[in-house]
């Protein structure tokens, strides 16, 4: 649950992400992001898993699945070619492609419990 | 449906229709691999994934990618045979790609240091082991852009008729899945070279990231995973966009 009007700004969330993420701590390579709505108003915004996802019909190879645990459509790296198709499907910009390593990074729900909303301070991000 | 196979003596319950390469790396069993990739078909090509096979009653050695699984199967996926074998292999792969290093970490791992045979010179591309995966992947995406050219010795990976390929969007998938690394692919501000063409890359209309293709988004438009007047953003950029749109509902 997101609740923007609990978010200050703080990005714990995108520490906590790229963290668990193996991104090393670093926010750019973020799957949730914090975005400025006017002076003082923050939205947290990460993959919605969707349930007609563009992303997953955009595959060519299938590589896109959700995971039935979780309901989170996670990417299968054994499966992925790096061919880009999903991050220009998403229309919401929620699939970001790691252009350096050719492949895709999106919110896989850290496999169900989320380092985002356990780290979140302010109860904006809350997993239940 | 489900068999039973045994592998190194464990009792694993697989899926019907499986390859045993696949069964035996998702139940833990590590079993060394270069030219096997789960989207396309598997065509034995690198001959590391050998397994020992022990099926009514005989016993052979065989590549496990090209195998389905059937019903009391029994595997063994390491013996002094199957090692010896595998380096084997790994020192012929290794004469003809020694400037792999990823080649070199596997062979490594397999206990070689140095391959007995002198390099092969190539006429291709150098340090292509002939595995043909980027072959497979490109068909499987749909672009058939490139093939195997000549027989026996001659032959080599590359474009059909030796032309660049019309259906060539510049992905650079083939890169990617290449076990040896050894498409080059050359990015500049403005232009892809890969396979004797170059691409017009596209950037994000707001922050100007480098993204994919004018090719590849063609081939999206045609697939219908793309819209006409769908603009050429980033992943942040979009989300920008959305938060913009939505900012005064959500708050």
């Amino acid at each position: 649950m997101v609740r923007p009007y609990r978010c200050v700004g703080c990005r714990t969330c995108e520490v906590a992400c790229s963290f668990t993420h193996a991104a090393f701590g670093r926010p750019g390579r973020s799957r949730i992001r914090i975005h400025a709505a006017g002076e003082n108003k923050f939205v947290q915004v990460t993959c919605l898993q969707c349930v007609n996802a563009a992303c997953v019909a955009a595959c060519p190879v299938n590589a896109l699945v959700r995971n039935k645990e979780t309901g989170a459509i996670e990417v299968d790296y054994r499966r992925c070619v790096g061919c880009a198709l999903c991050a220009q499907a998403c229309p919401f910009g929620h699939m970001f492609f790691d252009a350096a390593v050719r492949r895709p990074e999106k919110c896989d729900l850290c496999g169900g419990n989320p380092a985002c909303a356990m780290f979140c301070p302010h109860g904006a991000l809350l997993w239940r | 449906m489900s068999l039973r196979i045994t592998v190194n003596q464990v009792e694993l319950k697989v899926d019907e229709g499986q390859n045993l390469l696949e069964a035996c790396l998702q139940n833990g069993f590590d079993i060394p691999h270069l030219c096997y990739h789960p989207t396309v078909e598997s065509i034995g090509a690198c001959r590391l994934c050998l397994v020992e096979l022990e099926q009514r009653g005989r016993t052979e050695i065989t590549t496990s990618c090209n195998t389905r699984v059937e019903e009391g199967m029994r595997v063994v996926t390491d013996s002094p045979q199957l090692r010896q074998q595998r380096a084997m292999n790994m020192e012929l792969l290794l004469s003809r790609a020694p400037g792999s290093s990823r080649l070199r970490a596997l062979a490594a791992s397999l206990g070689l240091e140095a391959t007995r045979f002198a390099p092969i010179p190539s006429d291709g591309i150098p340090n292509c082991i002939l595995c043909e995966l980027c072959v497979r992947v490109c068909a499987s995406l749909g672009h058939n852009a490139l093939c195997a050219v000549g027989r026996g010795e001659k032959k080599r990976v590359g474009l059909p008729l030796n032309q660049p390929a019309e259906s060539c969007v510049g992905c650079s998938s083939c890169a990617s899945v290449c076990p040896t690394g050894c498409i080059v692919v050359k990015d500049t501000a403005e232009e892809r070279a890969i396979w004797g063409q170059k691409f017009k890359l596209l950037r994000c209309a707001q922050c100007g990231a480098v993204l994919l293709t004018e090719k590849q988004r063609q081939f999206a438009l045609q697939k219908g995973s793309l819209k006409e007047d769908d603009d050429v953003l980033c992943g942040n950029c979009k989300q920008i966009n959305t938060v913009k749109r939505f900012s005064n509902v959500v708050w």
